[in-house]
């Protein structure tokens, strides 16, 4: 995977050159968001299942999905359900900290809508929860944080279209 | 690899969060991130001078060594390397580990070396002289981020 200091290094070597200029400014705000960064990262791992269920209640539980024939139903596809909203969550706050999507295209987006279609995963209800996770981990980080997780959890959503 | 891409990859290993352990790291890498950028710039600015510098420090020591033979592109051949080895310096310190260093600089530096002939105990004095000059360049809080790296190229010849 990449991430934000990487991506800069990789091709300046290719050039044979130090950071500099934009490069390095674009290091230094990184830097400088590095608190935000891992603060919001650590209340993100210590809530991640109230933020899951909370999702759920807000986004998908009330629904026909959980009813019998919906495909949230029976427990075995609730909990399938539950383990991947933890995934996408877990794998932005890895992204936001990176500051770098590559981690969402290789290890989550990669097949993902194929393996979703033939499993028979409904991708609109996929994406309402995604949205609402927004949300909920907004109230928990703040706004600021929450602004930079939305944007790898859109990137998800996008990855699903 | 970064120290941030390093500690992502562990957690991800083990299906988890980031650990309080490896946060905490990654704070600290955070909280002198000035001083990684200004270091880095030192070092970039200051190449030229540290590699002219720590080569009349080098052949003091060192006379009979293929960048004083007194052909002069051996000479410059060798100064560009030391060059190189300290824009991976400036690398490694702004990514906080020595990955960028061991995958640009010291896999198959040996081998290439020998081929060379290149003798690699000249090269190891080179080297300690090219730190010796940097760290006058930078100041205590910039060298002791730095200081790391070159001991690790120098112990790698």
């Amino acid at each position: 995977m990449q991430d934000t200091i990487t991506a800069a290094i990789n091709p300046a070597d290719e050039k044979g050159s130090y950071l500099e200029g934009v490069e390095l400014e674009a290091l230094k705000q990184y830097f400088q968001t590095g608190e935000m960064r891992v603060k919001a990262a650590s209340q993100i791992g210590d809530s991640a299942a109230s933020i899951i269920s909370e999702t759920v209640a807000k986004s998908l539980l009330y629904g026909d999905i959980t009813l019998p024939g919906g495909n949230m139903y029976p427990t075995r596809r609730y909990a399938a359900c539950l383990r991947d909203l933890t995934y996408f969550l877990r794998y932005a706050t890895y992204a936001m900290l990176a500051a770098d999507t590559s981690i969402l295209d290789e290890r989550v987006l990669n097949g993902l809508k194929e393996t979703y279609g033939s499993l028979g995963v409904p991708v609109e209800p996929t994406i309402q929860a995604l949205q609402t996770m927004k949300e909920v981990v907004t109230q928990r980080v703040g706004a600021d944080a929450g602004q930079e997780m939305d944007r790898y959890l859109d990137h998800i959503i996008a990855g699903l279209r | 690899m970064s120290i941030v891409a390093k500690a992502i990859a562990q957690s991800d290993e083990a299906n988890r969060f980031l650990s309080s352990a490896e946060l905490t790291k990654l704070q600290d890498f955070f909280n002198n991130g000035t001083v990684r950028i200004s270091a880095a710039q030192k070092l970039s600015a200051n190449q030229q001078k540290i590699v002219d510098d720590a080569s009349q420090r080098f052949w003091a020591q060192c006379p009979n060594t293929p960048s004083n033979s007194g052909n002069p592109q051996k000479t410059a051949l060798c100064q560009r390397d030391q060059g190189w080895y300290i824009r991976l310096v400036s690398y490694c310190v702004l990514a906080g580990n020595s990955k960028p260093l061991e995958d640009i600089g010291l896999d198959g530096m040996r081998d290439m070396y020998v081929s060379l002939g290149v003798p690699l105990a000249n090269l190891k004095l080179a080297m300690k002289c090219v730190k010796e000059v940097a760290m006058g360049v930078l100041n205590s809080e910039e060298g002791a981020l730095a200081a790391p790296y070159f001991d690790q190229l120098i112990r790698a010849f």
